[in-house]
């Protein structure tokens, strides 16, 4: 006598061992991962043997660091300054800009829908295209320095910026805005008056994260020429001089680790 | 029906809406007079929704007219809008910004632009706020942040700024189906005081007939889309109730 949950059991079994069209769809999916792997592995370039024989030769790099070169750190807190003034004032640009743009790219709230799509997709690609392109190119428009830095930050940052605030308004409750809207409100009065002051906090909050990712993001701009400590770090290294560049390092992460706490702090006050 | 003398506060004339060729409210007429506090029953799915949204001018009527008094809600864009003031069930007040910022408010369909955008409003448009905080009593709580009050008090709020609007006619949603019994007396209490004193007219949707019974002029009872009674306060017996509830019953 097979108990009803036996022989529920038995045709689970069954199942299982058959060779059945999800099995082999399981294994066709395995085989497409793998050949991904495999192919990217390939394209990466990766090469162990060359990390075997890299390897000890930064070792020795980093015992040529010693002793820091302690008479340099002014210029490099004052370009490390630098960097962080190019990121407070791009991200801050990006932000005044991300809130209109934020409006016009939220189904929910957009005075204008026809103009929803093409918002989404100019801030796709803002978004789409590194600070560090950007900069590349605004080092070829306005010339070297941190400007150009500023302006590769301020419109990648914008993109994304402006995508995440939009994506909070849309999720926002609208209740307070259509009631604002019934006393004779305009349309920008009531965005203004009551989705604003709901979304401020948010808005600083991202924004001040925005602020320490891109001083972080921002220390390679100067690679290309785009100003901070970035170029210090090139010159560094394009001599050689592995103290010096170890000594602009251990810099970037006291600064680093300093805007992480102040600004995790801020955060905290705000919400 | 009775005519009244003056314009009514709010006529709705033969108004229609169906969605998606379903009849949401059918050939709906009737009256708010000044001075007047009239309870719209009627059970789940009988319109009242779409009556309520088509009264603010959230949606347009397929067929039939909506006038505040006299004109008709279409034509009213923009500031005009402030002439009917709606009351929420879920009081949609901003919740980081303070009882009184909140009730001035009320006020952004009468001053520029620019005031809305800083939130900085006369001496003028501040006193008339206290003073619509001190008509439902919360006077002291006017730098209270919103979302810190209780229900009962939200919707207080939600009043004051319906004040604020000087309105003619007050739209109140289901007011009082998201709070408990004593504030709920306390809220219609409050609205057929302002009814008295005031000169607008209140159209407001309840669930429960008691409350109905106890608060309004007039009693119009929405079946199906339809009206199907519209009588003074006095008259609603067991005849109507049964005539308004068991309707909806039927298969």
């Amino acid at each position: 006598m097979v108990s009803r949950a036996e022989q529920a059991l038995d045709d689970m079994d069954r199942m299982r061992r058959g060779f059945t069209a999800r099995r082999i769809r399981l294994w066709i999916v395995c085989a497409v991962v793998l050949a991904f792997y495999v192919v990217s592995w390939d394209l990466a370039g990766i090469d162990l043997q060359k990390l075997a024989v890299g390897l000890p030769k930064l070792g020795h790099w980093i015992a040529t660091a010693w002793p820091p070169k302690v008479d340099e750190i002014p210029l490099f807190a004052y370009r490390t300054a630098e960097t962080v003034a190019m990121a407070a004032i791009g991200t801050t640009l990006a932000t005044l800009l991300a809130l209109p743009m934020a409006i016009l790219a939220s189904r929910n709230i957009t005075p204008w829908p026809s103009l929803y799509y093409p918002a989404r997709w100019f801030l796709n690609a803002l978004r789409g295209i590194d600070s560090f392109v950007f900069a590349l190119l605004f080092v070829a428009a306005v010339g070297l320095g941190p400007f150009a830095g500023v302006l590769g930050i301020a419109l990648h940052t914008w993109g994304s910026a402006a995508k995440f605030f939009a994506d909070h308004i849309e999720n926002a409750n609208l209740g307070p805005f259509e009631a604002v809207r019934t006393t004779g409100a305009g349309h920008f009065t009531a965005i203004a008056y009551a989705l604003v002051p709901d979304v401020l906090p948010v808005l600083l909050s991202t924004t001040l994260f925005w602020w320490e990712f891109n001083v972080r993001a921002s220390t390679v701009l100067g690679v290309v020429g785009a100003g901070g400590i970035g170029q210090e770090l090139k010159n560094s290294m394009d001599l050689l001089d592995f103290a010096r560049l170890f000594t602009i390092i251990a810099v970037i992460l006291v600064v680093v680790t300093v805007l992480d706490q102040l600004s995790g702090w801020l955060r905290r006050k705000l919400v | 029906m009775t005519t009244v003398a003056n314009t009514p506060r709010l006529a709705a004339q033969g108004v229609s809406k169906a969605f998606a060729g379903h009849a949401a409210i059918r050939d709906v007429s009737f009256a708010v007079a000044e001075h007047e506090f009239v309870a719209v029953l009627g059970p789940s799915g009988a319109g009242k929704t779409t009556l309520f949204r088509c009264m603010t001018g959230l949606l347009a009527p397929d067929d039939g007219t909506v006038r505040i008094d006299g004109e008709e809600i279409g034509s009213l864009h923009g500031r005009a809008r402030r002439r009917v003031a709606v009351v929420f069930q879920q009081f949609n007040l901003v919740n980081r910004l303070n009882a009184l910022e909140n009730v001035l408010a009320g006020r952004l369909g009468h001053v520029a632009a620019w005031r809305g955008w800083l939130r900085r409003f006369s001496r003028s448009d501040r006193l008339i706020a206290l003073e619509c905080l001190e008509r439902v009593g919360l006077l002291d709580q006017a730098l209270q942040r919103a979302d810190t009050l209780s229900g009962g008090q939200q919707q207080r709020v939600a009043i004051a700024r319906a004040l604020a609007q000087r309105p003619v006619l007050i739209v109140a949603d289901e007011p009082v189906a998201s709070l408990d019994p004593n504030a709920s007396v306390g809220v219609l209490e409050l609205l057929r005081g302002i009814v008295r004193t005031e000169g607008v007219g209140v159209v407001c949707s309840l669930h429960q007939v008691h409350l109905a019974r106890a608060y309004a002029d007039r009693i119009v009872g929405l079946s199906q889309g339809r009206v199907a009674i519209d009588m003074p306060t006095a008259h609603f017996d067991e005849a109507a109730f049964d005539n308004l509830y068991g309707n909806a019953s039927a298969p």
